[in-house]
């Protein structure tokens, strides 16, 4: 005899995907903040097709703008088929560490669950903090989700600070990703929508790890893509070199093929 | 998995490859494992497992297997040696340091001599480069029990006490005969984010939880459900899996609830992975039929004893598949779900039937060594 089935609401695994994006004064120089916008809009065709291919996690985005002081920029979790980007403009100082701030505040539990899959955080900057990243940062390393979550940086131009990117990312063998044109701009933001959101999403990134034996869960892609390059080489295990920097010396997808704009 | 002859105590359990793993081409790494006195219907010892599925873990699915076998193997051996002169203050006092340590003991030995005898491949250092870079390799060759990576929630039913035993992520709930869901053991902090303890970490005797619960007529769990983590996480929240407690107890205690529920917990584990965690799904129940009819509980004196009967033909040939020397191939164990008995004469386990088991999951048991257990899967 068929029963109904006991228990509670069923649901996919939440994934929380936010975009940390600089919206400073300098983002408005040579059309920075409008490729961004660009990048970020073209992405989420491709966004929505990798999260349709594991229906066993609900991939929902955000974002936050920051410059002065700093804002939800989409304030909902919306799950990707919902998903459309408002553009961002740009004006004022840049406050990452705010930005920081809340997005900790975010992923706290609650309102995080224990259930989620480990959050994606991408942040793109051109320029130097101007408040205190440094506690930002702490802050958010001190929750659990914040610790956990997949930190991905992209770097806009000659003028931003790797070092702070590269802290945020918080693994030497991950590097910030170099976007010195709009093109190498579309690319890594799609990167970071499409590889590393299909790795977030898959099952090694609910799969369970012993505690300690890895950094992260999340098999990130090996290499970041560049201009004239549409796929990945293969993955790689956090702890292991991940997002070569494009433009390095080796990187087969060396950014230097694509003229530099910023 | 029921023994039918025992009505005082009856015992569910299921376990199902989670979606995602069906999707990826990967096995079930969960295990669960059901041991019974032959004869009577206590004790009983109800042993599951959650084989990791990191890529490092890519022998996780044995390491679950060994895990239930070992953890039920020695529980009983434990309350064996007692059984009659039962101090409860002693078997907490003496099992919450004796058994986590001598589970990592087993499960160890059992893992290096599995080892030995199936040393890892190429083709599967291959496969651990290819998901998980150069780097990972290395892990495993400076720690190859990460390969076998699992939980480890164990519970003994006793007419007195419950013993609760548990190693990582996974959930043990008591549901009380009104339908109340408690969890027995404390939460562990350190189980976030996917992470979690494991048989395969240094000093996992330490991170063991572990609980004896005494029994009387005021405070008796009318059913103790156990579960990997896939099931919770296949729930939007905790209220929703603890409510799945009440609500198979409420179908137990209905008529042919038993059947009902035994009949329906496969599909309904595989709707669980389906449209929650896609992780491998296992749920366990032990329940008490008297005590679902509301309130009426029975005395003690009047619960079931009945004297032990010697072993059919059938469980004699099993039993000797199930010592030491000789148990179940995990490569024949994929997705399995074994009823096997203590034997009243202390330490010994057997099957009551290996054509029940082939029947039940389309799998023939093996006779092979327990430390030369299957081989790997390519």
């Amino acid at each position: 005899m068929e029963m109904k089935r006991p228990g509670g609401e069923l649901a996919s695994r939440p994934l929380h995907f936010i975009w940390i994006a600089d919206s400073s004064g300098s983002m408005g120089d040579d059309g920075k903040i409008q490729s961004l916008n660009t990048a970020i809009r073209e992405a989420i065709p491709h966004m929505k097709k990798v999260a349709e291919d594991n229906p066993n996690a609900q991939v929902l985005v955000r974002a936050v703008k920051f410059s002065n002081g700093a804002q939800w920029h989409i304030s909902q979790p919306t799950p990707v088929a919902d998903f459309a980007w408002t553009d961002l403009t740009a004006d004022g100082e840049t406050d990452m560490g705010k930005a920081l701030e809340l997005v900790t505040e975010q992923l706290k539990m609650p309102p995080m669950s224990d259930r989620a899959l480990p959050p994606v955080l991408v942040l793109v900057s051109d320029g130097q903090p101007t408040d205190d990243f440094d506690g930002g940062l702490k802050a958010l390393m001190e929750q659990p989700w914040g610790k956990k979550a997949v930190r991905i940086a992209i770097s806009i131009g000659q003028d931003s600070d790797a070092d702070v990117l590269q802290k945020f990312i918080g693994n030497s063998e991950l590097k910030p990703l170099a976007a010195n044109s709009p093109e190498a701009l579309v690319k890594h933001i799609k990167w970071a929508s499409t590889a590393v959101l299909k790795s977030a999403s898959s099952p090694a990134a609910g799969a369970e790890v012993p505690a300690g034996t890895d950094t992260a869960n999340v098999p990130i892609p090996t290499a970041a893509p560049a201009a004239g390059t549409a796929t990945q080489t293969g993955t790689q295990n956090t702890g292991a070199t991940r997002g070569t920097p494009a433009g390095s010396a080796g990187d087969p997808n060396d950014q230097n093929t694509v003229d530099d704009v910023w | 998995m029921e023994n039918s002859n025992q009505t005082e105590w009856r015992v569910i359990g299921e376990t199902v490859p989670g979606a995602s793993h069906l999707r990826a081409g990967t096995p079930n790494q969960d295990a669960i494992l059901q041991v019974r006195e032959s004869g009577r219907s206590l004790p009983i010892i109800l042993s599951v497992a959650d084989g990791h599925g990191s890529p490092k873990c890519f022998r996780s699915n044995y390491g679950s297997r060994f895990a239930v076998k070992k953890s039920a193997q020695i529980v009983g051996e434990f309350l064996d040696e007692r059984r009659g002169k039962f101090d409860l203050a002693e078997i907490e006092n003496k099992g919450k340091d004796y058994l986590p340590k001598e589970m990592v003991k087993k499960w160890r030995k059992t893992v290096e001599y599995h080892l030995k005898n199936n040393p890892f491949t190429e083709d599967e250092f291959k496969k651990l480069e290819e998901k998980s870079g150069a780097n990972a390799r290395k892990l495993i060759e400076e720690n190859p029990l990460l390969a076998y990576g699992t939980t480890s929630l164990t519970v003994a039913m006793e007419e007195d006490f419950v013993l609760y035993l548990q190693l990582g992520d996974g959930d043990i709930l008591n549901v009380s005969a009104a339908g109340k869901v408690t969890k027995p053991l404390p939460e562990d902090a350190r189980l976030l984010a996917n992470e979690t303890t494991s048989m395969c970490l240094k000093d996992a005797e330490k991170d063991f939880r572990f609980f004896v619960q005494k029994i009387s007529n005021e405070q008796s769990p009318a059913l103790v459900l156990l579960s990997t983590d896939g099931y919770l996480n296949s729930f939007s929240d905790e209220a929703g899996f603890f409510q799945a407690g009440t609500d198979i107890l409420n179908m137990l205690a209905a008529e042919n609830g038993f059947d009902a529920v035994n009949e329906n917990l496969k599909a309904w584990l595989e709707e669980a992975t389906q449209m929650g965690s896609g992780d491998d799904c296992t749920v366990g129940i032990i329940y008490r039929p008297r005590a679902l009819r509301k309130y009426e509980r029975p005395e003690k004196s009047e619960v079931t004893t009945t004297t032990e009967t010697p072993p059919s033909p059938e469980t004699s040939q099993a039993v000797a598949a199930l010592t030491d020397s000789q148990t179940v191939s995990p490569e024949d164990m994929e997705n399995v779900t074994v009823t096997i008995t203590i034997k009243k004469d202390k330490s010994k386990i057997s099957m009551p039937s290996s054509v029940e088991l082939a029947q039940k999951d389309s799998h023939t048991p093996l006779e092979n060594s327990s430390e030369n257990e299957g081989t790997p899967s390519a």
